[in-house]
């Protein structure tokens, strides 16, 4: 059984590289890297992952804009996207589940049930 | 002639003289008539003389005589008809005065006028004589007498009576004699005049008392003797009785009637009494049960139609009631009680009828003595009387008739009694109205006591209630001051309305938030004034604003948010309050209170930044420890060896940087709240700026940035941590935005009021521009060391846009300056920097051009290290 792949798109290094980790040690997934919103439209639409985890607050594009355009290309518009955020106020966790997203993941994260999280968003 | 003149003439004058002169002895007319009969019977020695009176209807009566030797019977009292004279002889005796002398014995009579008839021209005394008329002898013969003489008396040219000599024989008179007797008769005459005139005056003074008397007893005070002036006056008049009556009460009001002496029946009303009178002899007039006479319509009837007394006058005389005009039930109610003459007399005074004043006289039996019976079967009495013996005739139902002077007397009397009793009416007028009007004085007396007692009580109660206005007054303005002295300071907008809408009210606030004076805010409708809008822009309908809805259904509203309009059109974010102005349940108007919250917004939209950031700032390392701790805590996962210790790296290097962020915001805050105390010692410059340089040497090392220092060795008065610190932090900056392979240069140099770089001349360092001329601490530690030092920190990065150039300086701005990727700081550094070298009283900028690179400068200043110490 071929391994889900999923793109995380974040300008934090040490994030990227964490979260890597977390997923292919906990979830046997396969992740690829994206270190900016631009760098991330051009992967999801080379790999087409099954998910796109993507940090909203990036220098440059930031996740909002990443998500529209992911939703403007026809060969990514069906990725289920995960958004991952570090504002921890419910005003601003209402207004991003609004969006039409597969979830919505607050950092610091729970390392031993992130994997299972992404799981369960792509199953609904 | 039977007739002659015997003696002498001297002893005729002799005897004329005597007997005028006995005449006017006396002054009573009785006394003279008899004297006079006496002297001429004398003087003629003839057996009887008489003085015969006239009556008003021509009869006649002997008032006096003189009689000698019995021959001829006395006649003295005795009545003679109106027929012994007839008519015309009294005429001829009047007219032509005609004495004549009658001789039975030759049936001769002789004639002597002493007047013409026709023309009353004087005559001379001659004597006619002719036959005498048969019938008279025969009278004088049965009356005995053969001699007569007849001498008329006149009395004011009127017959008043006859000098009458009788001789039983035959007896001669001379014209001699007849001349004396004439003269005798004048005397008489004259004596009657006076006497009668002394009668008169008599009457008069009687008169005259009886007014005198009855005037003071109407005039007696306090009240009037009406019934003691009845009485007098009924008196006077020969009454029996009387009475007063008054149609309208006077001084007494129970005394309507007042009655003395005999009085009429008591009439008695049909309907209650069979008989028309009753016997009652008087009444009391508060018990009387029917009305007096004088009420009766029968009295007036009866006035009316009897003639009065005298033309025009209200008093009516009536000798014999039986003859009157009187009704039957008024004749039989008086006759009853033998009344037969009455007067009655209208008082009346000023057009007014005030009653009646009625005198009664009673009914009585009159004798006539005549001489001789009268001849009923000859009524007229033309034959001859046969006997003058004495007949005595009775008339009862007689009365004393009520003569002239009875009637100006009571004619005066009444008059008094009207005057008496109107005065007293009028009297009694003013004492009611004298009571009324001190009664009513005692009652307007009494109000007005009552009234300025009131007004008094009045006066004090308004005199306290103004004392208290006046000190509710001054409490008024002094709270009134004090609410327009906080009105005036209150740093909100304060505006009343009215009901309309319009502004009646502004404090200065107001007027200065909205950008208006308060003057153009006056009279100004709300709505269109500040146009208010909803926090996103969407202006209100009027009658949907909550201020609409405070003036229209008294309802409180707190708004935060909506936007009012300045003046110059701009709109603003406020908090209001609109409450209703109410007099019980009407709504006067409101007052509106706001306050512009653009500050407070920003303040708050900073604070939620802040929050976010920080959050975000925090959250990220704790992502990376967290997940690098949590897989490497779980023994049951299979991590490679060089993963683990990556993660090890990780956790470590997020944790460096967590500690930093968490150093930079407790700095800056205490910074912020003045809690961080400098440590100033005395450094070297250059050993500060290698330090630091130091520290960020493997940083730059690991960008492959070219770290160039041009330093200056200078002691300074600084604290060596915070100076480090910011050049660590501008150091840092400049690496982070550099591209590799780039330099970033530290800078170190004196500067001073002139701006002037001593050092570091413009060919060593063509980046650092010269800076604004900087404002040093104090005038004395610049004279006693003039320069300060200024650093710069140049990086070859993409440079800050203009607008930024300032704002990088507040807390964590730096998201908003970098675009390409995050840095990793906290965007706290540039924050603390600009503390520090401001707590050291120096200055921090940047300068940059986009795509060639930033600097950034702060200056320090030198302090003389003694004087600073």
């Amino acid at each position: 059984m071929t391994n889900k792949r999923i793109l995380i798109i974040d300008d934090e290094a040490d994030i990227r590289e964490a979260t890597q980790m977390c997923l292919e040690i906990t979830g046997e997934w396969e992740v690829i890297l994206a270190s900016s919103g631009y760098e991330g439209l051009l992967k999801a639409a080379a790999e087409k992952p099954d998910a796109i985890l993507l940090d909203i607050m990036m220098p440059g594009m930031d996740g909002l804009t990443t998500m529209q355009k992911l939703r403007e290309n026809t060969a990514t518009s069906q990725i289920p996207i995960i958004l991952l955020t570090a504002k921890a106020q419910s005003g601003e966790q209402r207004q991003f589940n609004q969006l039409n997203i597969a979830a919505l993941i607050t950092k610091p994260y729970d390392p031993y049930s992130l994997s299972d999280q992404i799981a369960q968003a792509l199953a609904r | 002639m039977l007739f002659s003149l015997s003696g002498p003439k001297p002893s005729l004058e002799a005897l004329l003289h005597r007997m005028t002169d006995r005449i006017r002895q006396s002054l009573e007319l009785s006394e003279i008539l008899s004297a006079t009969a006496t002297e001429v019977r004398t003087f003629l020695k003839i057996d009887r003389v008489k003085l015969y009176r006239f009556e008003p209807d021509g009869s006649g009566e002997v008032v006096a005589e003189s009689i000698q030797g019995q021959r001829l019977p006395s006649l003295l009292g005795h009545r003679f008809p109106a027929e012994d004279i007839p008519q015309e002889a009294r005429e001829l005796f009047l007219i032509t005065r005609q004495r004549h002398i009658v001789n039975v014995a030759e049936q001769e009579i002789g004639i002597s006028p002493l007047l013409h008839p026709q023309t009353q021209a004087p005559l001379h005394q001659d004597i006619w004589f002719r036959s005498v008329d048969p019938c008279h002898v025969e009278y004088l013969t049965n009356m005995g007498v053969q001699s007569s003489l007849v001498v008329p008396v006149l009395h004011e040219q009127r017959l008043w009576g006859l000098l009458v000599a009788h001789h039983s024989t035959p007896r001669r008179i001379s014209p001699n004699q007849l001349e004396v007797v004439q003269l005798v008769s004048d005397q008489v005459s004259v004596a009657i005049a006076h006497a009668l005139l002394l009668s008169q005056s008599r009457l008069q003074a009687r008169h005259e008392a009886t007014v005198n008397q009855v005037v003071t007893l109407l005039h007696k005070t306090p009240t009037p003797a009406l019934q003691t002036a009845l009485t007098k006056t009924v008196k006077a008049l020969s009454g029996v009785g009387g009475r007063l009556y008054l149609n309208t009460p006077g001084p007494n009001p129970k005394k309507q009637l007042l009655i003395t002496g005999q009085q009429p029946a008591h009439l008695v009303p049909k309907t209650t009494v069979q008989s028309p009178v009753t016997d009652h002899q008087s009444y009391p007039s508060s018990a009387i049960a029917v009305p007096p006479l004088e009420q009766l319509l029968a009295w007036r009837s009866w006035l009316q139609s009897e003639a009065p007394a005298k033309p025009n006058e209200l008093l009516w005389a009536i000798d014999h009631l039986p003859d009157s005009q009187a009704s039957p039930l008024l004749k039989s109610a008086l006759q009853l009680k033998n009344i037969c003459g009455i007067l009655v007399a209208q008082l009346f005074y000023r057009n007014q009828h005030l009653g009646y004043l009625t005198i009664f006289r009673q009914a009585i039996a009159v004798e006539t003595i005549w001489a001789g019976r009268l001849d009923s079967t000859d009524p007229r009495q033309d034959r001859p009387r046969q006997s003058f013996e004495t007949w005595r005739e009775l008339k009862q139902g007689q009365t004393q008739p009520w003569a002239s002077n009875d009637i100006d007397l009571a004619h005066t009397l009444a008059h008094h009694f009207a005057q008496v009793i109107y005065q007293s009416r009028l009297y009694c007028q003013i004492q009611a109205l004298n009571t009324e009007l001190e009664g009513r004085v005692t009652q307007r007396t009494k109000e007005l006591q009552q009234a300025n007692t009131d007004l008094k009580r009045e006066i004090a109660e308004r005199e306290n209630t103004l004392r208290q206005l006046h000190l509710a007054q001054d409490s008024l303005n002094r709270l009134s001051h004090q609410n327009e002295l906080i009105l005036e300071s209150a740093g909100e907008g304060i505006c009343g309305l009215n009901a309309e809408g319009q502004i009646i009210f502004v404090n200065p606030a107001a007027a200065e938030i909205l950008g208006y004076s308060r003057e153009e805010m006056l009279d100004q409708l709300i709505p269109h004034l500040v146009d208010p809008a909803k926090a996103d822009g969407t202006p209100y309908p009027w009658e949907h604003s909550p201020i609409f809805r405070t003036l229209h259904e008294g309802t409180h509203h707190h708004i935060s948010g909506d936007l009012f309009r300045k003046h110059q059109g701009d709109y603003f974010p406020v908090e209001y309050t609109s409450a209703p102005i109410q007099d019980q349940s009407n709504i006067l108007g409101a007052v509106v209170i706001f306050k512009d919250i653009t500050e407070r917004q920003i303040v708050e939209r900073l604070k939620d930044e802040f929050i976010s950031v920080v959050s975000h700032e925090l959250r990220t390392p704790l992502t990376s420890i967290r997940t690098a701790l949590g897989l490497l805590a779980n023994d049951d996962l299979d991590v490679a060896e060089n993963k683990r210790r990556r993660m090890m790296e990780i956790a470590f290097s997020n944790t460096n940087r967590l500690v930093r962020l968490v150093n930079d915001i407790l700095d800056i805050e205490r910074i912020k709240l003045g809690k961080v105390t400098l440590r100033k010692q005395a450094c070297d410059l250059a050993k500060l700026i290698a330090q630091a340089v130091d520290e960020m040497r493997a940083i730059a090392e690991k960008k492959s940035i070219n770290l160039v220092v041009s330093s200056l060795s200078i002691n300074f008065w600084v604290d060596p941590d915070r100076i480090i610190q910011t050049l660590a932090n501008l150091l840092s900056n400049a690496i982070k935005f550099s591209p590799p392979g780039s330099t970033v240069q530290i800078t170190a140099s004196f500067y001073d009021q002139e701006g002037q770089d001593h050092r570091q001349a413009s060919s060593t360092s063509p980046l650092i521009p010269r800076p604004q001329p900087i404002s040093l601490p104090s005038k004395s530690t610049i004279e006693s060391n003039p320069k300060a030092i200024i650093i710069a920190v140049q990086d070859q990065g993409k440079g800050i846009p203009e607008n930024k150039l300032e704002t990088i300086f507040d807390q964590f701005e730096q998201l908003h300056v970098l675009d390409d990727e995050h840095q990793g700081g906290t965007g706290l550094g540039l924050a603390i920097c600009r503390s520090i070298v401001q707590q050291h009283g120096g200055q921090i900028w940047a300068e940059s051009t986009l795509d060639q690179g930033s600097t950034f400068f702060f200056t320090l200043p030198i302090y003389d290290v003694t004087h600073d110490q």
